[in-house]
């Protein structure tokens, strides 16, 4: 059986710098694989690479057995991979429910004139579905709130259920622990393995070992680009390579 | 839920009275033409306004050549009908339609542009069309414009009473509008929305950013180009001048005093632009540094415009039984 995403030997160069250099990796359906890596390792590039958002400049991602890298992010996107941004990106000035029911047109989707003539039952599965995500994340309160208004761990979770709106097989979410203290951290790290239970395939990218640590199935290291390990977490605990890597640059 | 009803439906009936009852028994008490040009001229900047609104207000693209598909649109119910014959039932759609084959057509390239590279070709494009209507001569008898009194035939009447323009122009701008408000306050509406707000992330949500701003162009100078012809048919007279880059600044005025991304608020500014202008004829010169001053002071103190956008998706949700509200919560929130 092949694996649901194949990075087969993948680069990219900006200008004299290899931010990702010649990685191979896969994520199997269903599992809950961390990517972790000190800052600059090239972890934001990746998944933009995967999402389409960033051209690959040599190797193939394959999705399901397609080769996805080439393709625009939307397609991409309505293929079944949704993501989350490092620099959380939600829509400012639309409501809290507006904001995800971006996920939902994107995937259900609607025609100007479905929106004109009404009928169809797109705008009731729309609606539906935002409702649903809302719940998931407990955001229902502020359905009607500008998104610029929430706090800001409301909002990392917003940018979630809008993911999680498109109903995505592969869900990528960089950094969502990033700025949240750690009875945050590990309210978030149960709910993420609440989503994995429920089907979902999440590739997870930590700066932090610790979240990493405590629910993936397995852990990939880039350091400098590069693939440095590739294994269960009790084993790359014990890698003297990542040990350096962190060491070297943090703390 | 039946008082929801009620209420939405008693909102959309007393607009439709105000707008084919009482305007009109007002406008036959008054009997006078000048009257008449003036409501349709709000009329039609209603349109203009709501129409700009939906790419620029929604979809944040900066356009700043929306009179010049109004001049087209003007340009084809004009020369359709004073050198082809062509009347108001076949005329008035060429006019839609012209406008919105030449949006796309100048869309494919500028789309790709962003923010104010977008806006300094909307400008370009909008001059390019405005020489075209100034000097191709042959064909669009240049500056001396284009005169037509054909008035308006309706399946072979012809309604030549003002009266019974009022009525076609005031059924048409309706109908346009209702499209555009059913465009905006929708799940595609929101689509254009997140456009706006950041449409590489809404590219990552499957959203098909290009598609989605080349379609509201065209919707947009669709509806410009109905206005344009429905300003032909009632003055019977156009010119290049009607439809220069000074009016597509005022119709951006409209759209940004009103409140960028509110149908309704477009409305209030057209009709704020169109009237206060003319209630003001009486100071004489003073009259346009009144307007000024009011244009000035209300984005200083009312950036967000007289009815921004946020409370005016609330009045739509509540007030015109828009909103989805089967939800649990029973909170009126997205789009049915
Ligand atoms: N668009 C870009 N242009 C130039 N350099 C970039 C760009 N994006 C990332 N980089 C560089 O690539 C390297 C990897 O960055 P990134 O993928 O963001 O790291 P991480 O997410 O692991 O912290 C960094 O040195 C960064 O400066
Ligand atoms: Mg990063």
């Amino acid at each position: 059986m092949t694996a649901m995403l194949e990075v087969d030997n993948v680069s990219r160069r900006f200008g004299g710098l290899m931010a990702v250099d010649s990685v191979t990796t896969t994520v199997g359906e269903r599992e809950l694989v961390g990517l972790i890596g000190p800052n600059g390792a090239g972890k934001t590039t990746l998944f933009n690479l995967i999402s389409g958002f960033t051209p690959v400049s040599s190797g193939e991602i394959r999705y399901r057995g397609e080769k996805i890298s080439g393709l625009k992010p939307s397609v991409i996107a309505s293929k079944g991979i949704s993501r989350t941004f490092q620099n959380l990106r939600v829509f400012p000035n639309m409501t809290v429910f507006d904001n995800v029911s971006v996920g939902a047109v994107g995937a259900i989707g609607q025609t100007p004139w479905q929106a004109i003539v009404g009928g169809s039952n797109r705008a009731q599965q729309i609606s539906e579905r935002s409702w649903e995500a809302l719940e998931k994340v407990q955001l229902t309160r502020y359905a009607n709130d500008l998104a610029a208004n929430l706090a800001y761990g409301k909002r990392k979770y917003l940018e979630i259920a809008r993911a999680l709106a498109m109903n995505p097989d592969l869900l990528i979410l960089d950094e969502p622990a990033a700025g949240l203290n750690d009875s945050e951290t590990a309210e978030l790290a149960s709910f993420i393995k609440d989503l994995h239970s429920s089907g979902i395939t999440v590739m997870l990218v930590e700066h932090d070992m610790g979240l990493v640590m405590s629910i993936c199935e397995r852990i990939v290291v880039l350091a400098s680009g590069k693939k440095i390990a590739d294994a269960e977490p009790s084993v790359v605990r014990q890698n003297r390579e990542v040990l350096e890597a962190y060491l070297g640059v943090d703390e | 839920m039946s008082k929801d009803f009620i209420q939405s439906a008693g909102l959309k009936l007393a607009i439709l009275a105000v707008l084919f009852v009482a305007l009109p028994l007002l406008l036959v008490s008054l009997d006078k033409g000048y009257i008449y040009q003036v409501v349709m001229l709000a009329l039609i900047f209603s349109l203009l306004a709501v129409s700009l609104q939906l790419v620029t207000g929604i979809a944040g693209l900066l356009h700043l050549g929306h009179a010049a598909f109004y001049g087209v649109g003007a340009y084809i119910a004009a020369l359709a009908g004073a050198d082809y014959g062509i009347g108001f039932t076949l005329g008035l759609p060429l006019a839609g339609l012209g406008a919105a084959a030449i949006a796309f057509v100048v869309a494919l390239p500028t789309m790709r542009l962003v923010s104010i590279y977008f806006a300094v070709a909307t400008l370009g494009i909008g001059q390019m069309i405005f020489l075209v209507l100034q000097n191709w001569v042959e064909v669009t008898k240049g500056p001396n414009g284009v005169s037509l009194f054909s008035g308006i035939d309706l399946f072979g009447y012809t309604v030549d009473s003002e009266l019974g323009i009022y009525f076609v122009v005031a059924t048409i701008v309706c109908i346009s509008i209702w499209v555009i408000h059913r465009l905006s306050h929708s799940y595609y509406g929101n689509a254009l929305r997140s456009l706006r707000e950041d449409d590489q992330c809404a590219d990552a949500m499957g959203i098909n950013t290009v598609r989605l701003k080349i379609e509201s162009f065209m919707i947009s100078s669709f509806f410009a180009g109905i206005a344009g012809a429905l300003w032909a048919y009632t003055t019977g007279y156009i010119s290049p001048v009607d439809f220069d880059f000074a009016e597509s600044i005022l119709i951006l005025a409209m759209v940004v005093v009103g409140g960028l991304g509110s149908i309704p608020g477009a409305i209030i500014g057209a009709l704020l632009l169109i009237l206060l202008p003319e209630a003001l004829r009486g100071v004489g010169d003073m009259r346009n540094i009144i307007v000024g001053f009011v244009l000035f002071f209300s984005i200083l103190f009312l950036p967000k415009g007289l009815f921004g956008e946020v409370p005016s998706l609330n009045f739509i949700r509540r007030q015109f039984g828009s909103a989805w509200q089967d939800n649990p919560d029973k909170q009126k929130v997205g789009w049915k």
